[in-house]
């Protein structure tokens, strides 16, 4: 899901024009040469340029009209007419013509039915032909290919056309993906200055300009003080002539301007396009005015062609490069992850490796629970804040922009820390990300110095470099380097991987809830069969036992009714315990039906149903005034029980027995207490108070199955509340029990 | 005397079948008692059919049925029984050692009339029994051993 940020230009008004200028149909040629535009099927020469009257052809206007073969000889105009076609300009020969004192160069090329013939002056001293050039050419070309990265081609590429056109500075100036410019490579002399690491806007070679620049490799400017010479008859009586391919093309005032106010009087410029994109060019300056003979032109084409070829390989070889590095990192992390329980903090285990994942400076791992902050980033509440606006956003997997603010205006704040934001959303249900960030462009041009400062400050005219920095600089503001593709599948694997870990935990988890609910149907029919089986043979020998007493005993000595008193008893034991282990495990698991109750009647209640434990002993019961509250009735009434048959049961010794129910109102709960004066219990055992099977004191002095004050905690937990007890012995013990005052809900789940 | 309708017992354990006429004969009811060792039988006795197809016509005072039985369980016992128009009348106690609360809401949903948890100690038995002949068998002034087990093999 790319996010297209658009870049909004700003252009200076003075250059505004740019855009628009018919820069393929100027009109007019540039001086070094004449045009003669000529009928393919008829070789009658349709349209001159005006300079062409001082040929010895004799006034332009006459030309028209009149045979090819009447100006160039038929012999040359033979050859002119059987150019095949295609739209670059093909060399025909160097004629002299009798008339004439110079040579020139003919170049011809086809334009549909027409014919464009360019007859260009030669330079004097300029190499005499193809020839001379090719040794040359052909060791420059294997040292070009012997470059072991794209910078060091780019820097042999400079050199080499500086030696084949004599120019004063040759640079090899890149495209970003936004079309500013930056010099990456320069040869010079020192006539003119360093433009080494300046970068352009991309106002400065405008849209209509590049695409000319895709399809014809070379332009050549001799002399940026040339008077355009225009064509015969104007564009106005015809077709305005298409001279995207001729060498003589008139360039626009504009960028004649431009030169000047570099100081340079020549230029050329070479395409440098790789998978048919315009990747960048060589150019070419010079201070004075100079001709680049078309042989030389060409050769320069062939280098800025192998050139291309070296940018294309050298970029996958340093593609495959950074891959493989951001292999290692993602692999480093992904080894981090599995050794960690929350996988997502061992991507913070690895920090480095996190941020050269993707060539960030700063990463944040946000999640409801968490918002992990690595290296340079915005703080907590702004990342969060991204993230909402992420979420807000369609789902995507991953979300790149280097230019942040123009999608989220609210981040231009910290568009110095994070202009450029590449983030994964891990989870599909939750707002989970990780997110890189990378600064702001600028910041990290101003740590390598300005490339202007050492430019001649020279203020002419309205376009200029100088200039062209500081619209550059306003261009790029809040934005940051642009994420390469590298990045962004390193990133989208990396997010790949954590949804597999993601999604291979949720399947343990889903294994687990499986396992637990086998085991909880187990466990269920555990109880169930122990709530039948288990109680029937106890059952049976007390029975039967009783029956033996009641029917037999005439014939029982002492010790036999003895004996089958303590199988009673221990039958009735043994039963009690479990039904009081099936009470323990019912209440985990019924469902709670919640109604109001009234703690005063509940206590009173409970209470009278002490009254055949009590039998003949005097307790001193007293209940403090008591809420209504939300509860299971059947559970609450158990609760109560307990409290109570344990209070009876630890006074039982207890000379003047005081058993009271006290209550204190919390905010958010109610707190209620069972008080004796009893045995009491050392505070050291106070954790074992509550645990299922755990008696404080010894079989004999007290019966119990030690499980009541379990399911009182139980129950209590279930309702949202909490049990604690206080104890001293001989003294006497407090359980203390609360219940929330909001209606409480079940706090345990059961199948 | 009064002719008393019988109470039909149906219990396949053994020993709970003794305890159970055990307790009805503590508990001083002067009905009959007609035990039945599984659900089969149960339904047999009731629709007069089977090896019951010539016993004399009349309707039990009271069912006691066991939870869990061969063949045809307690619940598919009680269900029958209650959706026959010629039998729903008669009270259905359901006897059952299990402490299930499935079990009592199944029953309940069936229409029984009592659900008894067989207590573990036999007095308390004794007391639950009794409670439940006030309810649904007619009391007389029984002469002691008045409970005649019809068991039949």
């Amino acid at each position: 899901m790319k996010d297209s940020v658009r870049t909004i230009t700003e252009t200076p008004p003075e250059l505004s024009g740019c855009d628009s200028e018919p820069i393929r149909t100027p009109g007019s040629i540039q001086g070094h040469g004449v045009l003669l535009v000529v009928d393919a099927a008829t070789a009658v020469i349709r349209r001159v340029s005006a300079n062409a009257v001082e040929h010895p052809s004799g006034g332009a206007d006459r030309l028209i009209g009149s045979s090819l073969s009447s100006v160039l000889g038929k012999v040359l105009a033979d050859k002119v007419m059987a150019v095949p076609p295609g739209e670059s300009p093909m060399f025909i020969e160097t004629t002299r013509p009798r008339s004439s004192n110079g040579a020139y160069h003919v170049l011809a090329h086809r334009m549909g039915s027409i014919l464009l013939v360019e007859l260009e002056e030669t330079g004097s001293g300029e190499p005499a032909a193809f020839d001379v050039i090719y040794p040359v050419l052909q060791s420059l070309v294997s040292k070009l290919l012997a470059a072991k990265n794209m910078p060091e081609a780019c820097a042999v590429a400079a050199g080499q056309v500086r030696e084949l056109t004599g120019f004063d500075r040759v640079l090899v100036y890149q495209f970003d993906p936004d079309w500013n410019g930056i010099v990456v490579a320069e040869d010079r002399n020192d006539r003119l200055p360093s433009y080494l690491g300046q970068r352009f806007p991309a106002s400065d070679i405008p849209a209509q300009a590049r695409d000319l620049y895709r399809v014809n490799p070379v332009r050549l400017i001799p002399d940026a003080s040339y008077t355009p010479v225009p064509l015969r008859p104007a564009d106005s009586a015809h077709e305005p002539l298409d001279l995207s391919y001729a060498s003589l093309r008139s360039v626009s005032p504009l960028h004649a301007e431009y030169m000047r106010n570099m100081g340079t009087a020549a230029s050329m410029s070479v395409s440098i396009v790789v998978a048919e994109k315009l990747w960048g060019l060589i150019a070419c300056h010079n201070a004075q005015p100079r001709r680049v003979p078309f042989h030389v032109r060409t050769a320069c084409v062939f280098l800025g062609q192998v050139l291309s070829q070296q940018v294309a390989a050298h970029s996958h070889a340093e593609q495959y490069t950074s891959r493989m590095a951001l292999k290692s990192y993602q692999s480093r992390l992904l080894a981090e992850m599995a050794g960690e329980s929350e996988f997502l903090r061992g991507l913070t285990a690895d920090k480095a490796s996190l941020l050269n994942l993707t060539g960030s400076t700063g990463a944040a791992i946000v999640s409801a629970q968490q918002c992990i902050l690595i290296g340079q980033t915005p703080g907590e509440a702004k990342v969060r804040a991204l993230s909402d606006w992420l979420e807000s956003r369609p789902p995507a997997e991953v979300f790149w922009t280097h230019q942040l603010s123009a999608a989220f205006p609210e981040s231009a704040e910290y568009a110095d820390l994070a202009s450029g934001v590449l983030a994964i959303s891990v989870s599909k249900l939750h707002a989970r990300y990780l997110i890189w960030f990378r600064p702001e462009l600028i910041r990290t041009l101003s740590w390598a110095g300005d490339p202007n400062k050492n430019a001649p400050d020279i203020h002419t005219g309205r376009i200029h470099p100088r200039h062209s920095f500081d619209v550059w600089k306003q261009i790029v503001r809040n934005t940051s380097e642009p994420w390469t593709d590298a990045q962004i599948e390193a990133a989208t694997e990396l997010r790949n991987h954590i949804v597999g870990i993601v999604l291979r935990k949720a399947e343990e988890v889903a294994e687990l809830a499986g396992e637990l609910e086998q085991s909880n149907k187990e466990l269920e029919a555990f109880s169930y069969s122990v709530s039948h089986d288990l109680r029937a043979p106890f059952r049976h020998i007390v029975g039967y036992a009783e029956l033996l007493r009641q029917d037999e005993a005439n014939g029982l000595s002492a010790t036999g009714k003895r004996y089958i008193e303590t199988i009673i008893e221990s039958a009735q034991y043994a039963g009690t315990l479990v039904d009081n282990l099936l009470t323990f495990s019912q209440m985990g698991r019924a469902a709670l039906s919640m109604s109001a109750i009234d703690l005063n009647l509940l206590f009173q209640e409970g209470w009278r149903e002490q009254r055949s434990d009590i039998g003949e002993r005097h307790i001193a019961f007293a209940v403090a005034p008591l809420p209504t509250v939300q509860a299971d009735l059947m559970m609450l009434r158990l609760v109560v029980q307990n409290l109570l048959s344990n209070a009876v049961k630890y006074t039982s010794t207890t000379p003047q027995a005081k058993v009271d129910v006290g209550y204190v109102s919390e905010p958010s709960e109610h707190v209620i207490f069972v008080r004796d004066n009893g045995v009491g219990f050392d505070m050291k055992y106070v954790g074992k108070l509550f645990g299922v099977f755990q008696r404080l004191h010894r079989m004999e002095e007290f019966e119990g199955t030690g499980i009541g004050l379990a399911n009182v905690r139980r129950i209590i937990s279930r309702h949202g509340g909490r049990t604690w007890a206080e104890g001293e012995p001989g003294k006497g013990a407090v359980i203390y029990f609360t219940l929330p005052k909001n209606e409480p809900q079940d706090k345990e789940t059961h199948g | 005397m009064a002719e008393l309708k019988p109470i039909l017992l149906v219990e396949d354990n053994p020993k709970d079948l003794e305890l159970t006429l055990a307790a009805l004969e503590r508990s001083q009811l002067a009905n009959d008692v007609v035990t039945v060792r599984d659900g089969e039988e149960a339904l047999d006795y009731l629709f007069i059919r089977g090896r019951f197809k010539d016993r004399p016509r009349g309707l039990p005072a009271v069912i006691l049925l066991d939870l869990k039985l061969p063949k045809v369980d307690g619940l598919e016992v009680l269900r029958a029984i209650k959706s026959e128009a010629a039998t729903q009348t008669v009270p259905v106690v359901m006897l059952t050692s299990s402490r299930e609360e499935q079990d009592l809401v199944r029953s309940y949903k069936l229409g029984v009339n009592a659900y008894v948890v067989k207590p573990v100690g036999f007095k308390d038995f004794v007391d639950a029994i009794q409670d439940l002949g006030v309810f649904w068998a007619v009391l007389n002034e029984p002469p002691p051993g008045a409970v005649r087990p019809q068991m039949k093999r």
